[in-house]
């Protein structure tokens, strides 16, 4: 569906992108991370077609996305900011910005209906914008961007400053819009809306991608480990001495105390092992806990935690 | 073409959904000319002039000072002249307080003069701060002394039998001997009845009516006069405010997602000069509308104030689409716009006659739109096509529209 080869983008001395390469399959729907200063919104604005002067290759559906202006009409978008008229209605809204893609007029009024009551809006749809509540804009703006059923969707920060159950409204449209076959982009920096979302996550820096993949792709990728935390009856010396010839590429010791202990496992296959020895040397073990590696801390061994401008 | 019209449409609808702003901007000019009219508008309706304030000096007393003062009693006469008897003194401090237009002074010794058939004056004091109305007063004190002195010459036999027995004691006036006299002024006046009844050569009035000829200011004219400058000054805001779409939609990233659209950039530009000169027209009409409704002004030949509307709206729109593009926010435009309003004002003719401005004002002035539109509606008003006008500001309008275009494509990249 999407292919981007080598894009390259500076602002002045600042390379925005660095030989940016990415696929994205129809129905995919990628969640885009990255610190600020990353790319990311370059990379939307690029693919938008809102920012020029860049080299290298954006081909859509077999075709250089910039060079047939009809190709817009398969394309929506999402913008951070909350761009419609205010001092129009939600339905007057709908049909001006659909109406600026080639959609007919009869089917344009019958989806903006259909998206109306998709985001819960169709109560409301006549009276001002100016008068709903931020959640019910950030709905309103991600209706637009679907009018005309676009094949690829960008989405730049879709749920920002908006409450809880707007949040899993406007995630939940996009996962069914990426069922439906939808290709996604999604940028955020709300790591659990990716995790939940997102069929595919793309972690970037600097202009380029450092990693892509499902989370578990990411984890291992970044060689991050399950922390086994064992809760028990025994000393710390014991314990050690049990676990030591464990000790390898797959299980390190990471802390022994007495009654308490952690270690670090790259495949959970590796616990009955590790229970079996501890049982073995008539170790009691009360309690036991498993903490996966999460897609914060992958993130922030990829970016680094220092503080972005 | 589709896109654009349906931009258009959204702008025009968006502005008329909350006309309020627009709706201040047509009161204002309303209002102000008002205000104007009420403090400098002649006082009656009906005459076409105002009523001309005139100081009679009798130093006479006598019955021709009389008759000569009756004739400024007549009620013709008193709708043009409101005469007040004053003596010299005291009506020579009220001219130089300027408070009449002319003082007639009537000698002593006029009536027995004219009597004797000799030579006399009557002389007519004028206000030099005056223009016209004191010319009026002397022009109708010609008239007067012309028909008295006919008067006189036609009946010198009589006159001089009148003047004899005015000079004798009353008791001693022959009454008997008047009768003949008077008797004989009878039939020179039957005689000359029958030569001057019916007569053959009659005076009749005839108000010309040259199309959008008006030569003379009434209330009603001072409103014609003052609207068009003020119909200018007042659409320039309007527009301005309307333009400022383009840098508010740059700013809350409307801009940016109409660039994500099938809509090209000229299209959207085509769209924003286009809702600028349809609402600065339809603004206009407005305000011809009320204009002439509220002070019942004349406008001239509609079509062709229609014309320069069209002309001036133009100039407005490409002027601010310009304006807009080069600006870089809303702040910008807002403390900038204003005072370039009020300079083309100022220079331009809206806020004074120009004709009383300094020379290096009215140079000015032909930089501006206020000018244009008002010569334009000077000469609609009179009657005459405005060629000049109407090329100035379409010419210069079309340079501005081609400057604005590729800066608001420019601006259009996001």
């Amino acid at each position: 569906m999407l292919e981007i080869k080598n894009l390259t983008k500076s602002y002045d001395d600042v390379l925005a992108l660095d030989r940016f390469s990415l696929d994205l399959k129809k129905g995919e729907v990628l969640g885009l991370l990255g610190p600020n200063g990353a790319g990311k919104t370059t990379l939307i604005s690029i693919l938008a077609g809102t920012l020029g002067d860049f080299t290298g290759t954006v081909n859509f559906q077999g075709r250089n996305l910039f060079s047939d202006r009809e190709l817009k009409n398969r394309l929506g978008i999402v913008p951070q900011d909350m761009a419609f008229y205010e001092d129009l209605s939600a339905m007057d809204n709908l049909l001006f910005w659909g109406g600026l893609y080639d959609v007919p007029r009869a089917d344009l009024k019958k989806r903006a209906s259909e998206l109306l009551e998709l985001v819960e809006l169709a109560a409301r749809a006549k009276e001002p914008v100016k008068n709903f509540s931020g959640g019910m804009k950030r709905r309103l703006n991600t209706a637009i961007g679907l009018l005309h059923k676009p094949d690829l969707l960008l989405l730049d920060e879709p749920t920002v400053g908006i409450d809880v159950q707007a949040k899993v409204s406007i995630l939940d449209i996009i996962r069914n819009v990426g069922a439906a076959g939808t290709a996604v982009i999604f940028t955020t920096h709300q790591l659990a809306e990716v995790e939940t979302t997102c069929s595919r996550i793309a972690i970037m820096d600097a202009g380029r991608i450092l990693a892509e993949g499902t989370l578990d792709e990411l984890v291992r990728i970044v060689g991050e480990r399950d922390i086994v935390e064992i809760v028990g009856d025994f000393a710390a010396a014991a314990f050690s001495e049990a676990v030591q010839d464990l000790a390898g590429a797959r299980v390190e010791l990471l802390s022994a105390a007495d009654g308490i202990a952690s270690l670090g496992v790259s495949d959970t296959a590796e616990i009955p092992r590790i229970m079996d020895r501890l049982f073995q040397r008539k170790l009691a073990v009360t309690d036991m806990k498993i903490k996966s590696p999460s897609l914060e801390t992958v993130f922030l061994k990829l970016t680094g935690r220092t503080l972005r401008d | 073409m589709r896109r654009l019209l349906l931009v258009l449409g959204n702008d025009v609808r968006r502005h008329l959904k909350s006309p309020l702003a627009i709706l201040i901007y047509i009161a204002i000019p309303m209002v102000m000319t008002a205000l104007i009219g009420i403090i400098f508008a002649p006082r009656t309706e009906e005459s076409t002039l105002p009523p001309i304030a005139v100081l009679l000096v009798d130093q006479d007393k006598s019955f021709v000072s009389k008759i000569l003062l009756g004739a400024f009693d007549v009620d013709e006469m008193k709708k043009m002249f409101e005469v007040t008897v004053t003596d010299e003194a005291e009506g020579r401090k009220r001219m130089e307080k300027g408070k009449a237009s002319a003082m007639i002074v009537i000698p002593e010794g006029f009536t027995l003069d004219l009597l004797d058939a000799k030579t006399t004056t009557l002389t007519v004091v004028k206000n030099p701060a005056e223009q016209f109305l004191p010319d009026v007063v002397e022009e109708f004190v010609n008239t007067l002394a012309v028909m008295l002195s006919g008067a006189v010459q036609a009946f010198a036999e009589e006159a001089k039998g009148i003047r004899a027995m005015l000079d004798a004691p009353v008791d001693a006036i022959p009454w008997e001997a008047l009768g003949p006299e008077l008797g004989k002024a009878q039939k020179k006046m039957v005689a000359a009845g029958k030569y001057l009844n019916p007569l053959l050569i009659r005076l009749k009035e005839e108000k010309t009516k040259a199309v959008g000829a008006k030569t003379q200011v009434t209330k009603t004219d001072l409103f014609s006069i003052m609207l068009p400058g003020m119909a200018i000054m007042f659409l320039l805001f309007i527009v301005q405010t309307l333009m400022r779409d383009i840098i508010s939609e740059r700013e809350d990233g409307k801009l940016r997602r109409m660039m994500t659209t099938p809509l090209r950039p000229m299209e959207l530009v085509g769209a924003r000069l286009l809702g600028g000169w349809i609402m600065g027209m339809a603004v206009l009409l407005v305000m011809v509308a009320l204009g002439t409704l509220i002070f019942r002004a004349y406008w001239g030949p509609f079509g062709w104030f229609l014309l320069l509307g069209a002309a001036a709206s133009f100039w407005t729109a490409a002027f601010f689409g310009f304006f807009s593009a080069m600006v870089k926010n809303r702040n910008q435009a807002g403390a900038l716009g204003a005072p370039v309003i009020l300079a083309f004002s100022l220079f331009g003719g809206s806020m004074m006659n120009p004709e009383a401005m300094p020379k290096a004002f009215r140079a000015v002035g032909a930089f501006t739109p206020n000018r244009w539109f008002i010569d334009g509606a000077k000469l609609v008003r009179e009657g005459n096509f405005p060629l000049v006008p109407l090329i100035v500001l379409f010419a210069s309008g079309l340079v501005l529209a081609a400057l604005a275009v590729p800066a608001l494509r420019r601006k259009t990249s996001v």
